[in-house]
């Protein structure tokens, strides 16, 4: 490892002490686990070239952008940006155009983290922690906004659980195994605090995924289809809104009253700069995400995967693959509390604050969009969770746990590689797989 | 909050700020568990002195210990509405308004039979007392569901004491570690998880037994009747509600011989040298307590008819259905004089106490009430199993798996409880929406089996 960049060496053997608490750097900027995982991804740019430009105005142009563009490892696959855009208005073969969107979105994802941090440090901590939360899972948003604005609820609800599946069980699962093969003699800590809040609501939201699947089930034969679906509709947008306040409350917990659970070692921050760009940013992804959005059933086809292998499976290794590496360096480095604050805290924030989000933007879109995750989906999520809070009930960790989870997800990935269900119904996954609803266009 | 208890919590308080230090205190010896502690928080102190000018003397024990039965409740406002309750029946108001006046009279004297069962205590030392506590803790749920079920309200039986299990874990837990939390924002809360630890392992065998009848729905295929499958369904639950009484039996044993030291809620030596006079005599004689339990049983009874009775045409009137009111608001007053005892506790940095009463309830209901709901309809003849419907079921299951997860490391803080309280909401929510009409009177779940509804309809169409 050692492609790790120089700060990140300078905190490593400066500050041994992985559960060191004190007043840290990072919270007064309003940095969390997610940014620093991040930002292990950054080098440090070369402005010697830049120095030469005679004009001032363009002088500081280029090295904006330079700090922008080229301030990540991953910048090589900003290629992959216009390409897409170029291969959509030639009309190349939607597979194409979907595969090259989704390399371009890898480094966008990084760069909006970065972005974020950078204006954090504009508007003091509080707002920024804010900034930084809400931002964090930023790709993950714009795709369920779009993806709802194109009417694909099943993709939308695929790609949510897909993300928080990668969260706990591949990036958190690759961390503790390299974590631990890394360091197999010595002993493994993390705090458990931080953990457990993480596990609580994310066992919160699996009872707002379950509550509406139970329902469809205890549905007598009598029941009408739409009553049901009504009552699941009713259930799933009271819930999104206790969810949400759920997660202000969590947000008031992790930046206020509770800070010292989850402060993070002291790191010394290379940086400056102008932030205006994080707009453009952000359109660029969205504009970027239209591309491979549309192209999504195609893609599905012509390579011969299911809808719902590529929204689980390969949508969330893509939308994660900044934060994955980071929080496996950090493994490798043995401070296990910013790998687990970035795998927990980016599931614990997609599952109760973007799934609701979505179904609310939904509810104003008129779409009918509910938490009913069908069974399978849902299990899954339910099996992932109680797996993980019990892989970390001890605060230690060893390559076994990391291994376990890996695998684990291994299985789900097989599982819905497998599954060859067609999904017919354009909206809702649950409905054409409810005994209930099967038996009442059986009789009718 | 903190301003209405008692002097001798406040003079506890003070004088002994370690709250997980163990010794035999002097509670044990009583028979008393954290369930009375806590619901004695609501009392207040007599004031003899107009009784004293009574001349005669047996007329002055007699209104001695009327004062002190009758007003040595801060709840004692409410006792007004149980005669208004029974005048109703007879001047015939409406049902809606007979069957919330019961609900708001009873809610005195669940507070009144656990004041009782302590002064008992007095008289029949700390094992029989400890019994007689452990078994009239939650006695208003227990005659609630003997009288649904003598009425053959199989549902609302189930309903209720299910309702009971998840408003003691999630609402009165909830409730008490937020408060407590917001109110203790600066130090930090410990309890004791052994304690905590037992209640999980008998809630989660009580959500076996309840998770197996329901899977036996399931697994029939076509073939196998309806008949067959509610056969096997009641063979098992009555089967297992007599393993789940040996459970209680032994849990009662572990709780009051072998480790009772996990039970004692809180080391008090200090406090007792102050308080030993207004602590340790019992206020009323022997058979005046009993006579008093007697006749406190037999007024819940009465009003727990009246509940039962009225509870459909409330439902019809208040337009909520039946399964709400019996899962969300008959125990958020079965449980009131705990839920505020548990909270001034939690306020008070006492969380022992607040788990001891929300925890143990919880396994009350569940181990003792449930089963022997069961075993009694038995006797009676009613076909009750242990299937409560799949909605149900895993409103449970989640509610036991999160409670567990959030008492794993022994601290707390008011994340903990909010969540918990928001999950009791989104389970209220969801019973709220359900519309999904419940025919038979017997039964929850029947209608509910993919095997059965498969047969129904088969017959349907055979019979047209």
């Amino acid at each position: 490892m050692g492609s790790i960049t120089e700060p990140w060496s300078i905190a490593e053997n400066g500050n041994a002490n992985a559960t060191a608490k004190g007043s840290s750097r990072e919270l007064r900027h309003g940095r969390t686990a997610h940014n620093m995982s991040s930002s292990s991804l950054r080098k440090k740019s070369d402005l010697r070239m830049i120095q030469k430009v005679p004009c001032k105005t363009l002088k500081k142009i280029l090295s904006n952008f330079q700090e922008v563009i080229l301030g990540t490892k991953l910048t090589v696959l900003f290629l992959a940006v216009p390409l897409s855009i170029i291969a959509n208005s030639y009309h190349y073969g939607r597979p194409w155009i979907f595969g090259l969107s989704l390399i371009g979105l890898t480094p966008l994802a990084e760069r909006v983290s970065f972005l974020t941090e950078q204006l954090a440090f504009y508007t003091g901590p509080t707002v920024g922690g804010l900034l930084n939360a809400t931002c964090g899972n930023a790709t993950e948003l714009i795709i369920a906004i779009l993806a709802l604005a194109n009417n694909k609820v099943a993709v939308v609800k695929y790609s949510l659980l897909g993300s928080i599946l990668s969260n706990l069980l591949l990036v958190l699962g690759t961390s503790l195994f390299c974590g631990g093969i890394a360091n197999i003699r010595r002993e493994q800590r993390f705090d458990r605090k931080q953990a457990d809040v993480n596990f609580f609501l994310l066992l919160m939201g699996l009872l707002c995924h379950l509550l509406p699947l139970f329902l469809t089930y205890s549905a007598t034969a009598e029941t009408s289809t739409s009553l049901i679906n009504k009552m699941s509709l009713t259930l799933s947008r009271a819930s999104s809104i206790v969810m949400l306040i759920a997660y202000i409350a969590y947000l008031i917990f992790q930046l206020w009253t509770h800070r010292q659970l989850f402060e993070e070692q002291e790191v010394p921050k290379s940086c400056m700069f102008d932030s205006d760009r994080i707009l453009e940013r952000i359109c660029l992804a969205r504009w970027d995400d239209t591309r491979h959005r549309i192209a999504i059933r195609d893609a599905s086809d012509s390579w011969g995967l299911s809808v719902s292998f590529i929204s689980v499976i390969l949508l969330p290794i893509v939308g994660n693959a900044a934060e994955h590496a980071g929080a496996i360096i950090f493994a490798f480095k043995n401070k296990l509390d910013i790998s687990l604050g970035v795998a927990l805290g980016s599931a614990t924030q997609i599952s109760l604050f973007v799934v609701p989000l979505s179904v609310i933007v939904a509810w104003i879109m008129g779409i009918k969009m509910d938490l009913n995750f069908n069974i399978l989906e849902t299990s899954s999520l339910a099996v992932a969770i109680i797996i993980t809070a019990f892989t970390l009930q001890d605060g230690t960790s060893h390559y076994m746990k990391g291994l376990v989870l890996f695998l684990c997800y291994v299985i789900i990935a097989a599982c819905f590689f497998v599954d060859q269900i067609p999904q017919k119904q354009p909206n809702g996954m649950g409905v054409g797989l409810q005994p209930k609803n099967n038996l009442g266009v059986f009789s009718a | 909050m903190a301003g209405i208890v008692p002097e001798q919590w406040s003079a506890a308080e003070n004088g002994n700020a370690n709250v997980t230090a163990k010794g035999s205190s002097r509670e044990l010896r009583h028979g008393r568990t954290a369930h009375n502690m806590s619901s004695s928080s609501l009392r207040k102190k007599s004031d003899l002195r107009v009784i004293q000018k009574v001349p005669c003397k047996g007329l002055k024990d007699f209104l001695s210990n009327l004062q002190e039965v009758v007003l040595g409740t801060k709840l004692a406002i409410l006792f007004p509405a149980i005669p208004v309750a029974i005048i109703g029946t007879y001047c015939g108001f409406s049902q809606p308004w007979i069957f919330g006046l019961s609900l708001l009279g009873l809610t005195p004297l669940a507070e009144r039979v656990s004041f009782l069962t302590e002064q008992l205590a007095f008289y029949t030392g700390p094992t029989l007392g400890g019994l007689l506590n452990a078994t009239c803790g939650n006695a208003t749920e227990l005659i609630i569901a003997i009288l649904a079920l003598t009425n053959h309200k199989v549902a609302v039986v189930k309903y209720s004491l299910l309702g009971s299990i998840l408003s003691n874990l999630l609402l009165v837990l909830g409730t008490s570690l937020f408060c407590g939390g917001i109110a203790n924002l600066q130090r930090e809360q410990r309890f004791d998880r052994k304690q905590a630890d037992v209640n999980f392992f008998l809630l989660l065998m009580g959500l076996l037994c309840h998770l197996l009848p329901l899977l036996f729905g399931y697994v029939g295929n076509e073939e196998t009747s309806a008949a067959l499958i509610s056969d096997m369904t009641l063979n098992l639950s009555r089967a297992s509600s007599i393993i789940m009484l040996i459970g209680y039996i032994a849990y009662l044993v572990f709780q009051l011989w072998t480790h009772r030291q996990l039970f004692d809620a809180q080391d008090q030596e200090d406090e007792y040298d102050d308080n030993v006079a207004d602590e340790e005599t019992a206020v009323i004689s022997f058979w005046s307590g009993f006579a008093w339990l007697v006749g406190m049983t037999l007024v819940i009874a009465l009003l727990s008819e009246y509940v039962v009775a009225t509870i459909e045409d409330a439902s019809e009137s208040w337009g909520l259905s039946v399964s709400f009111i019996s899962i969300i608001l008959l125990p958020i007053v079965g449980n009131a004089a705990e839920h505020a005892g548990a909270i001034i506790f939690a306020f008070k940095n006492k969380l022992d106490i607040s788990l001891g009463v929300a925890l143990g309830s919880a396994t009350q209901i569940g181990l003792f009430v449930v089963p022997l709901t069961i075993i009694v309809a038995w006797i009676l003849g009613i076909n009750m199993d242990l299937n409560f419907s799949l909605l149900e079921t895993g409103s449970l299951a989640l509610s036991i798996i999160i409670t567990a997860f959030t008492l794993q490391d022994g601290t707390s803080h008011y994340m903990k409880g909010l969540v918990l309280l928001l999950c009791y909401f989104i389970i209220a929510i969801c019973f709220f929406v359900d519309k999904i009409p419940q025919k038979q009177p017997n039964a929850i779940h029947m209608g509910i089996q993919p095997m059965n509804n498969i047969i129904t309809w088969g017959k349907g169409v055979f019979s047209s």
